[in-house]
């Protein structure tokens, strides 16, 4: 029993910072994904040739790749190991990759989102002498975020899983804390099962966004775009 | 003094020219139908008056006040003053476009209080008066989800309404309504023809064009083929309306 409880108490701490990178992630790469999503639907040709060449490098390599490169690039390759060797040089390395992997991915739902509302809503806006911001965040914005619900939720769940991968640069976060029960942390080694109960903490934290999700869809359910 | 003055209109998409030199000019109060085969450029027409479309040559005129002017460099006008001369004109589409995240009262009191036009309560007052005058007060707060087609042109009648643009246009008001619906539409749009709305109607209802217009363009390939009073739909002078008007089995 004693053991459990020093297990879980480790598994708590690391989940605590797989809670911590999700949510940075997300406040980072909503907004970021938003201006990517312009920047690929500019008009202006270089402009959205090289966001959407951007969008096309990070979707195309994997995200464990990306965290490696963004952690050692500056410290082996230029020689400036701006990160330091600290968990908060790592997690700042994490949220780095992870913000500029999930912006590019919402990207492209906000994109198909905007694109999806008809053009007749721009144009009745228009002719009502409305702005174009006031178009878009009186008529477009809430149509779009009807339309993206169910790709974000799984999207969001998919990171919420993916959190995990930023321990191939050794951030302590849940899978790190049930590993080390391998390894003899806390005088406990040998331990297989705290790495398979990390399994627990994703379980029931998708199981909360689902439920959130859904609520919200039901709550945009009284119109039909 | 026309109130509308449209001179040499011409537009092109591409190579495909659309408008090839529209002339035509309208009273205070009239009603204009614009009939035609698809394609003939009615719609074009009717979204360079909106300013959804720029037109490559000519000018615009409503009130004295050009709306639209070729020689003008359109790069050096402001988006103000494009969303003012839009205001002269109100529009009601072919698919209602209703804003479906908002109710009906909200869909018609979204834009004049965006633009502030009176305090709220002025607003929303006119806009139940509006309404009113569609026969829609039982459905002030149903979403355009919960509403026939019929109900929905109407609603986007009196939203169009509530800006009080000069020239009120419709683009087939009616097409994308089931044929027991259309009546309810029409019927709204003579009542306002019998309040002197001065309005320009796209429409292949010719019995309807007949009944409510003062004033009858018939387009053919980007041109005003024929034009005159209600009377050219019984009684058509060229041989392109003659043949127009057969295929409707007039």
């Amino acid at each position: 029993m004693n053991t459990f409880l020093i297990v879980l108490e480790a598994l708590n701490v690391g989940f605590l910072q797989t809670l911590k990178l999700f949510a940075v992630t997300l406040i980072g790469a909503i907004p970021l994904g938003l201006i990517i999503s312009f920047g690929s639907m500019s008009k202006f040709k270089p402009l959205s040739v090289l966001v959407k060449t951007f969008v096309w490098i990070i979707r195309g390599t994997p995200l464990m790749l990306q965290l490696l490169i963004v952690y050692y690039f500056p410290g082996l390759v230029l020689n400036n190991p701006i990160w330091g060797s600290g968990e908060s040089g790592r997690f700042i390395a994490a949220s780095i990759a992870f913000i500029l992997n999930y912006a590019c991915y919402f990207s492209e739902i906000f994109r198909g989102g905007i694109q999806g509302v008809p053009v007749g809503q721009k144009e009745a806006g228009q002719v009502l002498g409305l702005s174009k911001s006031q178009i878009f965040f009186k008529i477009t914005l809430l149509q779009m975020i009807k339309r993206i619900v169910p790709p974000m939720s799984n999207e969001i769940i998919t990171l919420v899983k993916d959190t995990s991968l930023s321990r191939i640069i050794a951030l302590q976060e849940v899978i790190w804390a049930g590993q080390s029960f391998m390894k003899g942390a806390q005088g406990i080694s040998g331990q297989i099962w705290p790495l398979f109960f990390t399994g627990i903490y994703y379980l029931l934290f998708s199981g909360i966004l689902t439920i959130i999700f859904n609520k919200l869809e039901k709550k945009l359910s009284y119109f039909k775009t | 003094m026309a109130i509308l003055e449209v001179k040499n209109l011409h537009k092109s998409f591409g190579k495909t020219e659309v408008l090839k030199g529209i002339d035509f000019s309208l009273e205070e109060g009239e009603v204009l139908s614009i009939i035609g085969s698809s394609g003939s450029g009615k719609t074009t027409l009717l979204r360079c008056l909106n300013s959804l479309e720029f037109a490559d040559r000519g000018t615009i005129t409503v009130a004295g006040e050009s709306i639209f002017d070729s020689s003008v460099d359109l790069k050096a006008r402001s988006e103000k003053t494009l969303r003012e001369k839009r205001l002269y004109f109100g529009l009601v589409f072919q698919s209602f476009n209703l804003f479906p995240q908002y109710s009906v009262l909200e869909n018609i009191t979204l834009a004049p209080k965006l633009l502030k036009k009176a305090t709220n309560e002025e607003i929303e007052k006119t806009a139940l008066e509006l309404i009113d005058s569609v026969g829609l007060s039982e459905k002030i707060n149903n979403y355009p989800c919960e509403l026939s087609g019929g109900q929905q042109q109407r609603v986007a009648i009196a939203r169009a309404l509530a800006l009080k643009p000069q020239i009120l246009c419709f683009d087939e008001p009616t097409s994308a309504l089931d044929p027991e619906l259309t009546g309810e539409v029409l019927k709204v749009i003579k009542s306002l023809a019998d309040k002197n709305m001065t309005m320009i109607v796209v429409t292949h209802e010719m019995s309807f064009a007949h009944d409510v217009s003062d004033k009858v363009i018939f387009m053919d390939s980007g041109v005003i083929a024929e034009s005159g009073s209600n009377e050219i739909l019984t009684n058509p002078q060229s041989q392109r309306l003659k043949a127009f008007l057969n295929a409707f089995g007039k």
